[in-house]
């Protein structure tokens, strides 16, 4: 037991010296990198094993006398939480999340401190101790509280109050519903039941399954499966057809959406926010085809009122393109990120 | 004639008299040609020379014949929104809600006490028998004058219906009309039956009489239930409406209206809702009083019931978020604009609220059950592995309400790259959300587990391998769940919608399989000391009033979300909202609404819990006998 204590402590003290190096930049946070892409379980990890490492270190510090109360315990940790989402996660997370987590870390302190009525005495004592005030550290420390929290309080309302000159936040709706049919070159498309005509076997007949089979493979590389290389001459169909998405793509889409189809074109970052990164499964991975037709074919323009604030500037592309020529672009992007579009059976 | 045969009789006849009234409206509902007539409607339609036009029912695609009228093309005027210099919308808003409120309360209660009731009547320890019954009785006590004032709100929201859209609403009635009556008789029904089960309760309460309470408390439940589906049916035709063609016109199948793509989704999470509410209420209720207690007995006896309330609201509660998965997949079936509207665009954000709501729900009843563990001796072992929960606990809630897209300034955006964030953007969609959920879930699980055996320890030969299991079982859940979590991202949408099905049921075989294996491992076991009610902290029955607060913000939530999804339609693309306020709120408008629906329910419902103490108090249930001052010890209630 405490010799698992002992590394828990080692862990806790490398982690919390590494977290002192990407404050004071000495590290930099990308040094490490969390993973990218698909669920994230290395920042969930990385928080466990510093709970567990502050476990054996709160233990160590027990058995040679040196406790740290209960009080500083709980403190400590929400701050180490607070320091750890600003500086250690990267790129840096918006303030309303880190607001959010920040909310849930204290709630989750004050349950771990009050959950027992021993340990919520030995947190509240501190608290009581300057109350009470029966030396005369903790009677400085209540008048300086008694000064010092109307200033805060003044000073977060002003700040609160004050007019700022910076651009306000965006509650921007990325994905608004789309309608229910939408027109292209004369022809009405019905977004719930319409299908790509290009998603097809190689005799020509719808086939969703086959289409899936040949996507590329998950995962980092994206690497393409063995005989589903749609630059092969002799490849028909499905394949055919993405080979032919993929040469508008790059003919059309590439300069902002990027050759990796990760939002990072030639022209990307002129526009703020940066064009939709295809491999992101947030994006189109949670999209039908049509939602993605209607999209690319009315483009920023054409997004509703629910599309507020309009925050993009892609052109409508059924003036340049044909709707053929889109339902095969939108083919490519699925073939190349490796991601099905939604369907409903 | 002796007085028990009377009294058995006349009890048999208001039983009789409660079946007979609800299957009168039922009777009534049963289609003309059961009794060898023609439908009136299809006997009109067929008379000489005129001419029978038939049409597409616009869900169903049935053909019909047109028996109703176009749903009417409205415009902004006195004619069609008469108003008083305020915005009707939320006029009607507050009615409906507080309304809702108590229909809800008044639903669920009857339902406890029916549960409480019997587990009086099956009980072998006399004394823990008549607490039973104690309870069951404070509890329809209470919803005994809350029923009065639903009735009133039900008024109250009818005739504000009625003066602010008549239009909207006598097409409403037009096309309910076969039923409309039929929901009135129920509600005559259901009061006649709650006064008879109610004043009964002292008469019936013995023997052969208190089973025909108990049956009674049945009748009233169903009875209860088919109301809550009727009015169910209404708001399911205002989202997805059925049973009439593209101009709105009633195509006489009074079923299609009814059975709409979303009645039945409804149904079951309104059920749930309904009595995770009740059950929350109740439990703010005991905590109140508990909080005010001036006697040791006092202090037990709430104490108790606030646990007995917690534990049916939040059994409620467990599946609750699985039920409202099922609703929101119909909804997407059913129309993906109104889906993407849900969840992805407009009001997504106030999903966050609502996930988080749902999180607190959660971490109230985890907290409120650490500290009951401080009532019972032995329970200490647990308390230093509680950090390892509350760290599960926080992992799942902050996946759960991480938001797709995240709230940022312009620089922020810059700063991150892109909308989503790389690492964090992949919390804020369905597969992690899913996984969020039953890691919280499945925590509470197992909270309750170590409640359950909080002061016992196991004495059967097999305890060591009992236990070993059950650690392993929860272990290989939150591996399970995690895996399928992660796993949902490589696979087809469809798949993945289908992949929450073995994450739930994961987390429910943790609830019925752990929870069967631990009454097996505690029976006959060791007590280290007895549960002793009342000595609980102030901050647990701060937790159950936070439960109840969080469940009522929350179905103020949810009716919003459901209410505003068809945006600027009275019925969903066949009769538009062309009032002047067919637009959608802004979040915080939204959000101050609701609040103060919320705070106007609190302070109505504490007029209501004072109301109930008026009443002549009946004697306290006595402690056991022959421990003078003893505090009453219903350990096996849990």
């Amino acid at each position: 037991m405490k010799a698992l204590m002992s590394l828990g402590a080692l862990v806790g003290v490398v982690g919390l010296l590494l977290l002192a190096g990407m404050i004071f930049d000495v590290i930099p946070s990308n040094t490490i990198r969390l993973v990218e892409g698909y669920m994230p379980m290395q920042m969930l990890f990385e928080v466990g094993c510093y709970v567990l490492g502050f476990t054996g270190l709160s233990y160590m510090l027990n058995a040679m006398g040196m406790g740290i109360p209960r009080f500083w315990q709980g403190i400590g940790f929400w701050i180490f939480f607070l320091l750890y989402i600003k500086y250690r996660v990267y790129p840096p997370i918006p303030f309303s999340v880190r607001a959010m987590y920040g909310t849930v870390g204290l709630v989750a302190v004050l349950m771990w401190v009050s959950a027992n009525e021993e340990d919520w005495k030995k947190f509240k004592q501190p608290i009581l101790n300057v109350l009470d005030a029966q030396t005369g550290f903790n009677k400085v420390l209540r008048y300086v509280y008694l000064i010092a929290l109307p200033i805060l309080t003044w000073g977060f309302s002003y700040n609160v109050m004050m007019p700022k000159s910076e651009e306000p936040i965006e509650l921007r709706t990325v994905h608004p519903a789309p309608p229910a049919s939408t027109k292209v070159h004369g022809k009405t498309y019905v977004l719930q039941t319409s299908l790509n005509p290009y998603r097809v076997n190689t005799e020509g007949k719808y086939d969703q399954e086959y289409s899936n089979s040949l996507i590329v493979e998950q995962g980092m590389g994206r690497l393409m499966k063995p005989n589903a290389n749609p630059w092969d001459e002799k490849a028909e169909g499905y394949l055919k057809y993405v080979r032919e998405g993929g040469e508008i793509f790059f003919q059309n889409c590439h300069f902002c959406h990027g050759d990796n189809l990760n939002g990072r074109g030639l022209h990307a970052f002129a526009f703020n926010p940066i064009p939709a990164n295809f491999t992101d499964p947030g994006t189109i991975a949670q999209l039908q085809e049509t939602f993605i037709f209607w999209r690319v074919a009315k483009g920023g323009m054409g997004l509703p009122n629910e599309g507020f604030p309009w925050a993009s500037v892609m052109p409508p592309w059924e003036q340049h393109l044909t709707a053929d020529e889109m339902w095969k672009v939108i083919l490519f992007e699925y073939w190349h990120t490796g991601y099905y579009p939604r369907t409903w059976d | 004639m002796g007085v028990v045969t009377r009294k058995k009789l006349f009890s048999t006849i208001a039983l009789g008299a409660m079946v007979v009234a609800l299957l009168l409206p039922i009777v009534m509902a049963l289609p003309s040609p059961a009794t060898g007539e023609e439908a009136p409607v299809a006997e009109g339609a067929q008379k000489e020379g005129e001419k029978v036009e038939k049409a597409r029912d616009v869900y169903y695609k049935t053909e019909g014949i047109v028996v109703g009228a176009p749903a009417p093309k409205t415009t902004d005027g006195p004619a069609d929104y008469p108003r008083y210099n305020f915005e009707s919308r939320v006029l009607l808003w507050f009615a409906n809600q507080q309304h809702l409120y108590y229909g809800s309360f008044v639903l669920a209660v009857p339902i406890f006490c029916m549960i409480i009731e019997f587990m009086g009547v099956v009980t072998k320890d006399k004394a823990l028998a008549k607490r039973y019954d104690q309870l069951a009785y404070d509890f329809i006590k209470i919803s005994l004058t809350a029923y009065s004032l639903t009735a009133i709100l039900g008024g109250i929201l009818i005739f504000t219906f009625l003066t602010l859209y008549p239009t909207f609403f006598s097409y409403l009635s037009s096309i309910f009309r076969p039923v409309m009556h039929i929901y009135a008789l129920m509600f005559v029904a259901e009061s006649g039956t709650l006064y008879i089960y109610y004043y009964g309760w002292d008469k019936m309460k013995e023997g052969f009489l208190k089973w025909i309470h108990l049956s009674m408390s049945v009748i009233l439940n169903v009875i209860g239930t088919l109301l809550m589906f009727l009015a169910n049916s209404w708001i399911g035709f205002m989202m997805s409406p059925a049973g009439v063609d593209e101009q709105g016109r009633y195509l006489g199948n009074i079923w299609h209206v009814i059975h709409t793509a979303l009645w039945n989704p409804l149904n079951l999470h309104r059920i749930l809702g309904n009595m995770a509410f009740g059950g929350g209420v109740v439990a703010a209720y005991a905590a109140y009083k508990f909080l005010a207690a001036k006697t040791d007995e006092e202090r037990a006896h709430y104490d108790w019931m606030g646990y007995i309330a917690m534990a049916l609201g939040v059994a409620f509660l467990i599946p609750l978020p699985f039920a409202g998965y099922w609703l929101m997949r119909e909804v997407y079936a059913y129309r993906q604009q109104m889906g993407i509207t849900l969840m992805g665009g407009l009001l997504a954000w106030l999903f966050i609220i609502q996930a988080t709501m749902i999180g607190i729900l959660f971490l109230s009843t985890n907290y409120y059950l650490w500290q009951a563990m401080g009532r019972m001796r032995g329970a200490e072992k647990y308390q230093r592995y509680i950090k390892y929960l509350v760290f599960l606990l926080a992992c799942g809630f902050m996946v759960f309400i991480t938001p797709h897209t995240m709230v940022m300034t312009p620089a922020e955006l810059k700063a991150m790259g892109g909308q989503q964030h790389p690492v964090l953007g992949n919390y804020g969609v369905m597969s992690a959300k899913n996984g969020g959920i039953n890691v919280i879930i499945t925590t509470t699980v197992l909270s309750f587990v170590w409640y359950m055996r909080g002061n016992k320890v196991s004495t059967v030969s097999w305890a060591r391998f009992g236990n070993i299991f059950m650690g392993v079982f929860f272990a290989c859940a939150y591996i399970n769940i995690i895996f399928l979590a992660i796993y949902g991202y490589y696979i087809p949408a469809n798949v993945r919608v289908g992949l929450s099905v073995p994450q739930v049921a994961t987390t429910l075989s943790c609830l019925f399989f752990m929870f069967t294996l631990n009454s097996m491992m505690m029976k006959g076991a060791k007590q280290m000391g007895p549960i002793e009610w009342g000595k609980i902290s102030a901050r647990s029955q701060y937790a159950l009033i936070m439960l109840a607060t969080a469940f009522t913000w929350m179905m103020g939530l949810m009716g919003y979300i459901r209410s505003s999804v068809r945006l600027f339609w009275h019925v969903n693309e066949i009769m538009r909202d062309n009032s002047p306020w067919a637009y959608t709120h802004t979040v915080g408008f939204a959000a101050n609404v609701i609040s103060a629906n919320v705070l106007f329910f609190w302070i109505s419902i504490l007029f209501v819990f004072w109301l109930g103490s008026l009443t002549a108090k009946k004697a306290p249930v006595e402690s056991k006998v022959g421990v003078p001052g003893a505090i009453p010890q219903p350990a096996g209630s849990h």
